[in-house]
């Protein structure tokens, strides 16, 4: 099992490279889903009921709090050159959703992804991406949301990723926000929805990871030049989402054409 | 009057190895035959020698596949009868997968690979490449051979246009000019794509099924909850997939947030009742409380406040092979019954389809829940001297 997964790294990571991504990414290839590695590794926290995931015909297994969360050991970084590897984990608002706020947002955020984070800005991590699929549907509990990322360390650059929802109503809250990042989904939220002089870096989910439908670089380049034409501090161009929700033939070509879109973009800048 | 709940499964059943290997031309051993003779001889089904004797023989064409199909279904039929439902059909065996069976023999979709849908199970997955359509009803003939094989109602699970358009790739309504696009856009292709599947592929199927003697329709719509803002899409769907027909109509969700359905929901016309998964979210423990039946309240709260529609309550968690014992089913049922405070409201069901079980577990589970529903019905007939309290 552990040969076969060495060998789907590096197949993945080969990919990558060749579309000449800036940073690399595990794929979350030894997850389940978003939120069990680390639910398994922390005392407290079960993961347990099936639970369809929103948005997607996905589940995950929901959260059972049994006891004081605290998490018992990091998970292992990834096997990725020191410097270039990006990590995902669940936001804490998420985490704290999929166990049906039975642990507040903000004790998981002190308790269980602070000391993982910790641990993978130690082993070389360039990015941490917090991936919230639940914040942009429940958008007026931002406050809460925002208020546990501040119990979050400052050992490594993170994001915060709003997974398939629109922004929208998110982006101005969120402008203030302990974070360095903030990624949004561009199949769900409308170019106008991005402040002029945003500043944050914005993550721009320009490649749909829920569909099949192959995106065209030149289309992408020139959705990114008018994104930029809105000067937000730093722009990033990513997937919406995990690509685990396309075949993995079709995750391929849309990180191939994710890279010919930056060179696209270096190209007519 | 006094107190009587329906027992029904939800749709799916596990298909036999001697089914499955069968129609993927691989060999068959001792042990799938010797399968096929204990369920045989336990659910009574009659004349399983000649399936036997079809097995032993091996080398299957065409004709041979039809006739094992038909035992399949008539096995999956005799299962729920001889585990005491009261409502029945034939645990889809004739079908792969509720989504590949209607994107396979719709027009306008393509298959696209597989996707996780948990753990490591997968699933397959098409893309909608033009306004899908049927050339006439896809699952006359299979309730057809149900009708003729039993004397129980019948209930034909079909899945909504909804979850078709949900669990599709969109490569023609949404095909292009999608980045950075308004959310108004956005929803009217999805809108037009629903249309279309519960107009072009749903409703002739229904249709079709109903002018056959299908007396009770379910709609399975999985999806339904996921994307909040589309509720009112999944409504749509619905009463145009079954508009115009004379039948009991009902929808099947699971998995998800339920308080995202209200008050959408209560545009559903003609919909006797809402069948959702509780139990996978419930507590193993008996009682009648609220704290014993944390999986039940929030969502029956729900059913109470807007008086419509019914509710099948899930009483079976489909992903364990924890065995519910009579009594927790009996306890579940009567909880339901003291939130609601109408029992004419509730019918009784497993989550969701029991596909991912044994059949050993699936009887085990079954013939408990029908135990505990008559133990929930003589507790209310009796509460005229002791009213059931928390």
């Amino acid at each position: 099992m552990e040969e076969q997964r060495a060998r789907d790294l590096a197949e993945l990571v080969a990919v990558q490279e060749a579309a000449e991504l800036d940073l690399l990414s595990d794929g979350l290839l030894a997850a389940q889903d978003l939120f069990r590695p680390l639910a398994e590794a922390t005392d407290g926290l079960e993961a347990r009921p099936l639970t369809r995931f929103l948005d997607t015909n996905t589940f995950y297994r929901a959260i059972l709090v049994e006891g004081q969360a605290s998490l018992t050991a990091p998970l292992a970084p990834p096997q990725l050159p020191p410097g270039r590897w990006v990590a995902t984990l669940p936001a804490p608002f998420a985490f704290s959703r999929a166990a049906r706020r039975a642990v507040a947002a903000g004790r998981l955020a002190a308790d269980v992804l602070g000391p993982q984070i910790d641990a993978w800005a130690q082993a070389g991590c360039a990015l941490v991406v917090l991936a919230d699929p639940f914040l942009p549907v429940e958008p007026d509990a931002v406050d809460e949301a925002v208020s546990a990322l501040r119990e979050l360390p400052h050992s490594v650059p993170v994001a915060l990723q709003l997974v398939f929802g629109d922004a929208t109503p998110l982006l101005e809250a969120l402008a203030d926000a302990p974070v360095d990042a903030v990624g949004v989904d561009f199949y769900r939220t409308p170019l106008a929805a991005v402040p002029e002089g945003y500043p944050k870096e914005i993550l721009a989910g320009v490649v749909d990871s829920r569909s099949s439908a192959l995106e065209d670089p030149a289309e992408i380049g020139r959705f990114a030049r008018e994104l930029a034409a809105r000067r937000p501090a730093r722009l990033s161009l990513i997937p919406n989402g995990d690509l685990q929700f396309v075949p993995e033939r079709i995750a391929r070509e849309k990180i191939a054409r994710l890279g010919r879109a930056r060179v696209s973009l270096r190209a007519a800048a | 009057m006094s107190v009587r709940f329906l027992t029904r499964e939800i749709g799916s059943l596990g298909k036999p190895a001697w089914r499955v290997k069968s129609f993927a031309g691989r060999p068959l051993d001792e042990a799938d035959v010797a399968e096929a003779r204990r369920w045989g001889e336990r659910l009574g089904v009659e004349g399983h020698e000649r399936l036997l004797e079809l097995l032993a023989r091996g080398d299957f064409g065409p004709p041979e596949l039809e006739e094992i199909d038909d035992w399949a279904a008539l096995y999956g039929l005799r299962l729920l009868e001889h585990a005491g439902l009261d409502v029945v059909y034939d645990g889809e065996q004739r079908r792969t997968e509720m989504y590949d069976h209607v994107a396979t023999l719709a027009d306008g979709f393509e298959p696209r690979g597989t996707v996780r849908s948990f753990d490591n199970k997968y699933y397959a997955k098409a893309a909608v490449v033009a306004p899908p359509t049927v050339s006439g009803p896809q699952d006359v003939d299979e309730f057809d051979y149900v009708r003729r094989h039993s004397d129980r109602e019948v209930k034909v699970p079909l899945t909504g246009a909804y979850t078709m358009v949900d669990w599709s790739y969109d490569e023609h309504y949404a095909a292009h000019g999608s980045l950075g696009a308004s959310a108004e856009r956005r929803y009217d292709a999805r809108r037009r794509f629903v249309a279309d599947v519960a107009g072009n592929v749903i409703h002739p199927n229904v249709a079709g099924l109903v002018e056959a003697g299908a007396g009770w329709i379910q709609i399975d719509e999985p999806a339904a909850a996921t994307k909040p803002d589309e509720v009112g899409l999944v409504v749509e769907g619905f009463n145009r997939a079954v508009a115009g027909v004379e039948a009991k109509k009902s929808m099947h969700i699971c998995f998800s947030d339920y308080s995202a359905l209200w008050p959408a929901v209560l545009e559903l016309e003609d919909c006797l009742e809402l069948q959702l998964e509780f139990a996978n979210r419930d507590s193993r423990d008996l009682g009648t409380g609220d704290d014993d039946r944390p999986g039940y309240a929030e969502t029956l709260t729900l059913f109470k406040k807007h008086g419509y529609p019914g509710v099948g309550l899930g009483v079976l968690d489909i992903h364990s092979d924890f065995v519910e014992p009579a009594e927790l089913v009996r306890d579940r049922i009567l909880y339901a019954v003291r939130v609601l405070e109408d029992p004419e409201r509730i019918q009784v069901n497993p989550d969701c389809g029991l596909r991912t079980r044994s059949w050993d577990v699936v009887y085990e589970k079954l013939a408990n829940m029908v135990e505990g529903t008559r133990l929930a019905e003589d507790a209310l007939n009796s509460t005229h001297t002791a009213p059931v309290t928390a």
